[in-house]
């Protein structure tokens, strides 16, 4: 797939505060691309500085093909939402289409078809200020996308949408990412980006944490766990091999294992006299990474590189 | 310069199709027409403009002499002979309206007054120009003397003062005041014009506020920037908003000229609109508009709403009316240290330069150039501080930027 944009080294500081470090990554064409990361990580600083709404202090963007920001193919849906109050769905459409030097005729048919298509038929001469909340974010994602961009921002596209919206959206993101569109997806929504992105980019702090393909990130961080249900002395479970870390609520445990370990191998090497009432085995989840990263306890991470570091020893 | 027109290409359709701009665009001007029509109407109607019957008992036959000096300074009387007793009078005036009666005797001579009965609302102005006709009833007087007519020619020619000034020498004939009366006119006309201009789009220039503060409010602002840039928005706001302000104007006109015509009977309106004046005044009303556009643009990014403006803020706002403070005194003296001060002062120079240049005969071609330079350049100057506090602030969401953040971007 070839690179569409390109991040390299973004720096930037506000006021004395620095919101960026070393920012890094690339978006691919026909690739959908999260960018997570808790609320104030930098997700919204980084993609104002893509759309050169910001200028960064430091480092390189690159829109390969362009010698400047092609803005009239870029599509961006900003994570605050609101289009002008008191004028019309099919006006505010037109204008931003406008914008970005697309053809009107083409613009509104375009514009009526996605009308239709998220539910909105006959709704193109209504005020925005009479459409509800969810009504008013579908209109907005369709001017983000009227003008048929090459690269599409997502700053929280999902957000206040209900299942059915969303699932319209997913499939929608999903058809221009088909079409060859690049596409730059911000979400707090792990299952979301489970279920579409091919590769995350997570950052904390403004700097980066993990980047890779789902599967890569998954083979890598998301290690097997045991959920064992049944009231057990601790220190009988710390016995257990191939344990990094050990979660134990009232009659609960969790066991986060090793890497390397073999599921059915690791199962036999449970003491016989345990008392399990229930018991699940499953990897740890994109959620539970996000977690662990947003709340700061890098619990994860720091087992793995520990991890990697007993491997190397 | 193609977003800039697209972007005040949408502000003027959208404010155009917007009912609220509607309704106000033409409910000012009716106001003032419908103002000005009652005044009209009420002015008219004040009893200054009536004649009042004056009744005159004379023994001393002046009669013909006071109906002269009626007839030769058009004075609001009608005069009629009367053989009514003085003692009857109160009684006659009771209920009679905008009557006097006047009776010329031998009291003149003897004691030097003569009585002037007036009804209860007789007006105060007609009182003392009755005055004049002192003049008749010592004529009388001079000519009981036995005087010569040369004499009497001599003795009753009043002698007046004359005040001229050192400018209007060499031009008090009657032509040339009627000459320098059109002159004025053709400098209040298209002043007015000019302020009309100005004041519209000064108003239509708070706007530009609004609409800065509302796009910020209704998060629009990112969105409109990943098309165009914060300079091109900017500007396109100005521009916008600039022809929204001459769509007020063409609507004033509208309804105004037909009126001042009705009103001022037959003003050759147009003659004195379109002279070279006119030029001048309208290029200080344009400067006028950029400037305060620029203050307003640049504070409208700083806060997303007018109610939650800080001190700073409404200070600010208040900028282009401190201008009608000085009108007072500028007005009493155009040519005062204090006038040509605040021609100088960017904040006030439109409003009071183009005021004073109404109110003086003669303009100063150094004072003009030298104001309309500065203000040229605090144009400059201030577009380019409002281009970097609306680049920054107009992105701040959820907060109203501080008067030190403010001054932060501007030195960025």
């Amino acid at each position: 797939m070839d690179v569409l944009l390109s991040v390299e080294g973004l720096e930037k500081s506000f006021k004395d505060k620095k919101v960026l470090h070393n920012i890094s990554f690339d978006v691919r064409k026909g690739e959908i691309m999260a960018i997570l990361g808790p609320n104030g990580a930098g997700k919204s600083t980084t993609i104002r500085n893509i759309m050169g709404i910001m200028y960064p202090d430091e480092g390189k963007i690159t829109f390969h093909g362009y010698n400047e920001i092609p803005r009239n193919k870029i599509g961006y849906l900003p994570e605050e939402r609101g289009l002008y109050k008191n004028v019309k769905v099919i006006d505010i459409l037109l204008y931003l289409a406008d914008l970005k030097d697309y053809p009107q005729k083409k613009a509104k048919e375009r514009a009526l078809t996605y009308l239709k298509k998220f539910d909105l038929e006959g709704k193109e001469h209504v005020k925005m200020e009479e459409l509800s909340k969810g009504m008013a974010q579908k209109v907005q994602f369709i001017s983000s996308i009227l003008h048929e961009p090459e690269l599409l921002i997502l700053d929280e596209p999902f957000s206040g949408l209900d299942p059915l919206s969303q699932e319209l959206l997913k499939e929608e993101i999903r058809n221009l990412a088909r079409n060859g569109a690049a596409i730059l997806l911000s979400s707090h929504q792990m299952n979301v980006v489970e279920e579409m992105c091919d590769r995350l980019f997570m950052i904390q702090q403004g700097q980066k944490v993990i980047y890779g393909t789902l599967d890569d990130v998954k083979m890598k961080y998301a290690n097997f766990k045991c959920t064992i249900r049944g009231k057990n002395d601790l220190e009988k479970i710390e016995q257990i091999p191939d344990v990094q870390r050990i979660e134990s609520k009232e009659d609960s445990t969790v066991l986060y294992l090793h890497k390397d370990i073999t599921p059915a191998k690791w199962l036999k090497k449970l003491p016989d006299d345990m008392v399990i009432n229930e018991l699940v085995m499953d990897r740890i989840s994109l959620h539970e990474i996000f977690i662990d990263v947003a709340t700061n306890k890098n619990l994860l991470l720091a087992n793995e590189q520990m991890g990697e570091g007993d491997e190397h020893a | 310069m193609r977003n800039t027109m697209k972007v005040a290409k949408w502000e003027v359709k959208r404010n155009l199709k917007n009912k609220s701009f509607v309704i106000g665009l033409f409910l000012t001007p009716i106001l003032m027409v419908v103002f000005g029509f009652l005044g009209n109407l009420m002015g008219g109607d004040t009893s200054d403009n009536e004649t009042a019957k004056i009744y005159v008992h004379d023994e001393l036959n002046t009669f013909a002499n006071l109906e002269a000096t009626v007839e030769q300074y058009k004075l609001p009387f009608e005069l009629e002979r009367t053989n009514i007793q003085e003692a009857d009078v109160e009684k006659k005036l009771k209920n009679a309206e905008n009557t006097a009666y006047f009776f010329i005797d031998n009291r003149a001579f003897n004691e030097g007054t003569l009585p002037f009965y007036t009804s209860e609302d007789f007006p105060e102005s007609i009182s003392s120009q009755v005055q004049i006709f002192t003049e008749a009833v010592k004529l009388v007087q001079m000519q009981n003397l036995g005087l010569t007519e040369d004499q009497l020619a001599a003795v009753s020619t009043p002698i007046t003062i004359q005040a001229l000034s050192v400018d209007e020498l060499g031009e008090n004939s009657e032509k040339e005041q009627a000459m320098d009366q059109e002159q004025l006119m053709q400098r209040i006309v298209p002043g007015v014009f000019a302020g009309v201009i100005l004041l519209s789009i000064i108003f239509t220039g708070m706007m530009i506020f609004q609409s800065a503060s509302q796009e910020k409010k209704d998060k629009i602002a990112e969105i409109i920037l990943s098309s165009v840039t914060p300079g091109e928005l900017m500007q396109g706001k100005i521009v916008g908003y600039f022809v929204l302000g001459f769509v007020q104007v063409a609507v004033f006109i509208a309804f105004g000229i037909p009126f001042i015509l009705w009103a001022m009977n037959d003003l050759p309106l147009f003659e004195y609109l379109f002279v070279p004046e006119l030029l001048l005044f309208l290029l200080i009303a344009v400067l006028g508009y950029l400037l305060f556009a620029a203050i307003f643009v640049g504070i409208g990014a700083t806060m997303s709403d007018i109610s939650t403006a800080g001190n700073f803020q409404g200070l600010v706002i208040m900028i282009p009316f401190v201008s009608f403070f000085f009108i007072g005194p500028v007005a009493s003296d155009p040519t005062s240290i204090l006038a040509q001060v605040l021609s100088y002062v960017p904040f006030t120079s439109p409003v009071i330069l183009l005021f004073r240049l109404v109110m003086l005969d003669q303009w100063s071609w150094v004072e003009i150039s030298v104001s309309l330079a500065i203000l040229i350049m605090s144009v400059w100057l201030f577009m380019k501080l409002a281009g970097k506090i609306f680049k920054v602030g107009i992105l701040l969401y959820g907060k109203n930027a501080t008067p030190g953040e403010i001054w932060k971007w501007m030195r960025a």
